[in-house]
């Protein structure tokens, strides 16, 4: 019994730090310029994608995360940065915005399906043998993915709070107009932060496609709600907060697929937002207050 | 019996079942603000609860498809259920999704709710036989004795019968008091509270009455195409009816009207005659890549749609005095 709760628990760990990734991405980017974007399951699925061309044509899969991050920044730049700026100039509100950019993510997932041909890819990399640890047994891939998660949200603390991009970047969260008033280029901050969110929801998608050993069009959608429940839950523009949430979806998500009915894993991981929802709205939903839009 | 009298018969059931869907998010989403992204799950509950009403009991095991609760009940008792089904699924949903929150948040959450529901469905095969859907779902009317052409055109009035019935109904009460208020609350939440408007369970009211709608609409279709699975219910089948109303007119019934004949029906089915192009399903990525466009577009371009939502009126004078908030106007006035 302990066993396989011990297993399911560092399964939730693995997870969590995939999911960990695509939600630090996504509360930063969230918290600063206030949109909601859900174009963010397509860009991780064209992360992932990227890294499965470049695999496919006979690179190490190492290269496949530098490649994805690159692929999801420069995604990301130019819808965020070239798209959604044109619509807030013409007097979109936040809540509009969250609809383009509905419609700007079908786009995306449909073009992926067009140009992949509607198929499910297999993505087997970095394959060998498992590791024992104890009772649990991992295999190095999701060794490799957990180090991963913990590099980047070490290194995302480190950039927000010893660098002055990210000092600007905290600055202009709390307040955009007060961070203008004190000099701060804010425009160079927001493309700076379209750049940084897009390369973690690129790398997400690659970490989350070399876990699930494949990639459709749909992929990064699928994960997607695990990823904006954590951002929720965890509070806008909150990294660590949405560590936090990511862990705790991500080991429930593995205790109930280890105890319960797998179908409801995912259910499950969102289940814990909804408790939340029900019980303490304020501490979710008091958050983000601000209303407007901060694209330039 | 001619191919063009049954695909025209089955246009007309298509866009009943459409205009069914284009009312309940226009009062839900035009009125209140409710935007409901989970709109296809209401209809799926619907569907699925009228075919399992009527396929009768799970022959068990080895038999081809699993489900629950079977039985035969007559016909318009499936339907009548299929409504429920949906209400009760709103009614469970709006729980937690339909507190006062910023409504990107709420958006959000209904998407996931959207998905969330997919996975499970195609996941729990014992639930509605997961990815492969149910099929075999008898079709009502039987009794009738219709030729195949009759039988045809006899489904796509009662579709339609029901489609104006329900729109004559919703048109109605969007018209009455309540609607004032419930527009009230779409332009000035805080305000609407101040004289006493409960927003809280008026977002619940229309989520509940929406759900029923999309649970009837859901029932209409599963019995006319007899089949229903997670490929007939991805998040974006809801995006269809909101690009629809995005292109006719928020807020608007006839634009509704409009949007639905011109996306779903028009746009949608006629690609059918195309040649084929590049790989089969091609054209379907192209469609649904075209309805993302038009979406991103008529946000640009024109987000009051073709037919924009008519001002309140009051004496024959409009009232605008208040920018932004006729619809509060109207409604203090009238307390």
């Amino acid at each position: 019994m302990l066993d396989t709760l011990l297993s399911a628990v560092a399964f939730g760990v693995v997870l969590a730090s995939i999911i960990a990734i695509a939600a630090m991405g996504f509360t930063i980017q969230f918290g600063l310029t206030n949109v909601l974007n859900l174009t963010y399951g397509g860009v991780m699925t064209v992360g992932g994608y990227a890294a499965y061309l470049a695999v496919s044509h006979g690179a190490s899969a190492w290269w496949g995360l530098p490649l994805g991050a690159a692929a999801g920044s420069i995604t990301t730049l130019a819808l965020g940065h070239g798209l959604l700026r044109r619509f807030a100039a013409r007097g979109t509100k936040v809540f509009e915005m969250m609809m383009v950019t509905l419609g700007i993510g079908l786009v995306v997932d449909y073009t992926l399906q067009a140009l992949t041909h509607n198929n499910i890819s297999q993505f087997t990399v970095l394959q060998s043998a498992p590791i024992h640890l104890g009772a649990v047994i991992v295999t190095p891939t999701q060794v490799i993915v957990t180090a991963i998660g913990l590099g980047i949200f070490l290194g995302l603390e480190a950039l927000l709070r010893l660098t002055r991009i990210g000092k600007a970047l905290r600055a202009m969260a709390a307040d955009p107009a007060l961070a203008r008033a004190c000099g701060i280029r804010t425009r160079r901050v927001v493309i700076f932060t379209w750049l940084l969110s897009g390369a973690l929801c690129g790398l997400a998608g690659v970490v989350y496609i070399i876990n699930s050993q494949s990639i459709g069009y749909t992929s990064g959608e699928l994960f997607l709600p695990l990823v904006i429940a954590a951002a929720i839950l965890g509070g806008a523009g909150s990294p660590s907060g949405a560590v936090l949430a990511s862990l705790l979806m991500g080991i429930v998500t593995q205790v109930v697929s280890a105890y319960g009915n797998a179908s409801y894993s995912t259910a499950a991981g969102f289940g814990l937002l909804v408790v939340v929802l029900l019980t303490r709205p304020g501490a979710v939903l008091t958050k983000g207050a601000n209303e407007e839009l901060a694209l330039s | 019996m001619s191919a063009w009298s049954f695909y025209i018969s089955t246009l007309v059931v298509y866009f009943a079942v459409d205009v069914l869907s284009g009312v309940s998010i226009n009062l839900q989403y035009g009125y209140a603000g409710v935007v409901n992204l989970a709109y296809i799950v209401f209809q799926s509950a619907g569907a699925y609860i009228a075919a399992v009403t009527t396929l009768g009991p799970d022959s068990g095991a080895g038999a081809f498809q699993s489900y629950v609760f079977g039985a035969h009940l007559p016909y318009p008792v499936s339907l009548v259920l299929a409504a429920l089904a949906g209400a009760a699924l709103a009614g469970l949903v709006g729980l937690f999704s339909l507190r006062r929150m910023r409504r990107d948040y709420q958006g959000a959450v209904l998407l996931i709710v959207s998905l969330v529901a997919l996975q499970v469905v195609t996941a729990d095969v014992p639930l509605f036989n997961g990815s492969n859907g149910l099929t075999g779902v008898p079709k009502p009317l039987g009794s009738l004795n219709l030729s195949l052409q009759g039988y045809q055109w006899a489904y796509a009035g009662w579709s339609m019968l029901i489609a104006a019935a329900v729109y004559v109904v919703v048109r109605r009460l969007s018209r009455s008091h309540w609607g004032n208020a419930l527009r009230a609350m779409r332009d000035q939440e805080d305000a609407a509270s101040v004289i006493g408007l409960n927003t809280t369970v008026m977002r619940m009211q229309v989520f509940v009455i929406g759900g029923a709608i999309a649970g009837l609409s859901g029932g209409l279709l599963v019995q006319y195409i007899g089949a229903w699975s997670p490929g007939a219910w991805g998040y974006a089948e809801t995006f269809v009816i909101f690009t629809a109303i995005f292109v006719g007119g928020l807020g608007n019934y006839r634009g509704v009207v409009l949007g639905i004949f011109l996306v779903p029906t028009l746009f949608l089915e006629l690609p059918q005659f195309l040649p084929q192009i590049g790989y089969p399903g091609l054209i379907d990525s192209l469609e649904w890549i075209s309805i993302g466009l038009m979406w991103t577009l008529s946000l640009y371009f024109r987000p009051q749609g073709f037919l924009p939502e008519r001002k309140n009126v009051a004496l024959g004078v409009p009232l605008v005095t208040v920018e932004e908030t006729p619809a509060l106007v109207a409604t203090a006035g009238r307390r």
